[in-house]
């Protein structure tokens, strides 16, 4: 089992200018490193849209990684994206499933399935070839390079402990963060 | 009737780059002849509401996309629509088939839902709307375009007509 808040501290240790998109429970903990630009909070939005919208700057930018933090109470939400982003694969795309089996920042309920769901199995089943699952320190320090270097569309399935998250409240609004990382990516607000 | 040819060439001159959603009876030929197009690429969702965060995505990327669904899709998607392109303040032009319409007639036989929640549920959500019934009525999607630019919001246009 994987502690998140290490995960966050090694990933953003090593990140350097990428889009990094976060949800929910994932939120504050990744601000917490890193609040810039390129650090788009895809919370006070809709909930289960963070990998369609992470596929979309994906597209729009394939000179530069795209990777989308979410939960697995989201990706529950929109399991359909799955194989959208097999269907329209961005070769600059990495997905993380950060999976706890609850819904964190509501007061850690189950998530439908928590105790069978097989998210490798699904995104498999919905296409996309390069599935990973981490479940200990060692094989997320062994895998840790490739969630900016492979291949994407690349899944990396984070099995994590359960943890007590507030509900994430982002230091601006979503429309200011919008505007802020299109002046990132493409120079206009 | 409404001429996809017509509708593709007014989204070519907007510089549209991406068409994103779900096919339906009205827009389906519509989208056999986007996929001709070399100019725009289509992208097919497994549902509506992943059409708003994608089109959010690739604007914010830089990109010029443009949704187009039927009524049902947009009615399914409106959480995605409000907490991705509206909150986002993307200038979004949707083009969104109105199945049922010939139903809202006074002596239709039958009402079909998806018509009469479809314009309350616009006003409702605020969002600014035209029609199109006619190639005559091509302008408004240019008004559309035109309307989303100064609003910075998303922008519907109701295809009344099946394209052809």
């Amino acid at each position: 089992m994987l502690d998140k808040y290490t995960c966050l501290a090694k990933l953003a240790a090593k990140r350097t200018d990428e889009v990094v998109v976060t949800t929910m429970s994932v939120a504050m903990p990744w601000a917490a490193h890193s609040d810039g630009p390129l650090d788009f909070a895809h919370v006070e939005s809709a909930m289960g849209h963070a990998a369609d919208f992470a596929l979309g700057l994906a597209i729009a930018r394939p000179e530069r990684r795209v990777l989308c933090l979410n939960g697995d109470g989201s990706t529950l939400m929109s399991l359909g994206v799955l194989v959208t982003l097999a269907q329209r694969p961005a070769r600059n795309l990495t997905l993380v499933i950060t999976e706890n089996g609850t819904y964190e920042v509501t007061g850690s309920q189950p998530v439908p399935g928590a105790a069978f769901i097989d998210y490798a199995q699904i995104c498999r089943g919905a296409g996309l070839q390069h599935v990973y699952t981490i479940d200990d320190d060692d094989d997320f320090d062994a895998q840790l390079d490739q969630h900016f270097a492979a291949t994407g569309p690349v899944v990396f399935i984070w099995k994590i402990a359960p943890a007590t998250e507030p509900v994430p409240k982002p230091a601006r609004p979503i429309g200011e963060r919008a505007r802020r990382l299109r002046a990132a990516l493409v120079g206009q607000g | 009737m409404l001429s996809a040819a017509n509708i593709i060439a007014a989204l070519e001159r907007h510089a549209i780059t991406h068409v994103l959603g779900v096919p339906d009876n009205g827009s389906c030929v519509l989208y056999e002849q986007l996929w001709k197009h070399d100019s725009i690429e289509v992208i097919l969702t497994s549902r509506e509401g992943e059409a708003y965060g994608l089109a959010s995505g690739l604007y914010l990327g830089g990109a010029h996309p443009l949704v187009l669904i039927q009524n049902t899709g947009f009615l399914e998607a409106g959480d995605a629509f409000r907490g991705t392109a509206y909150n986002m303040g993307i200038p979004l032009v949707m083009l969104v088939g109105y199945r049922g319409f010939a139903t809202l007639a006074p002596d239709a036989p039958r009402v079909d839902t998806a018509a009469t929640f479809f314009e309350p549920t616009l006003k409702a959500w605020n969002i600014p709307y035209t029609a199109m019934h006619t190639d005559d009525d091509l302008g408004q999607l240019d008004a559309a375009f035109a309307e989303a630019q100064a609003t910075s919001l998303p922008t519907a246009v109701l295809l009344v007509a099946e394209t052809a």
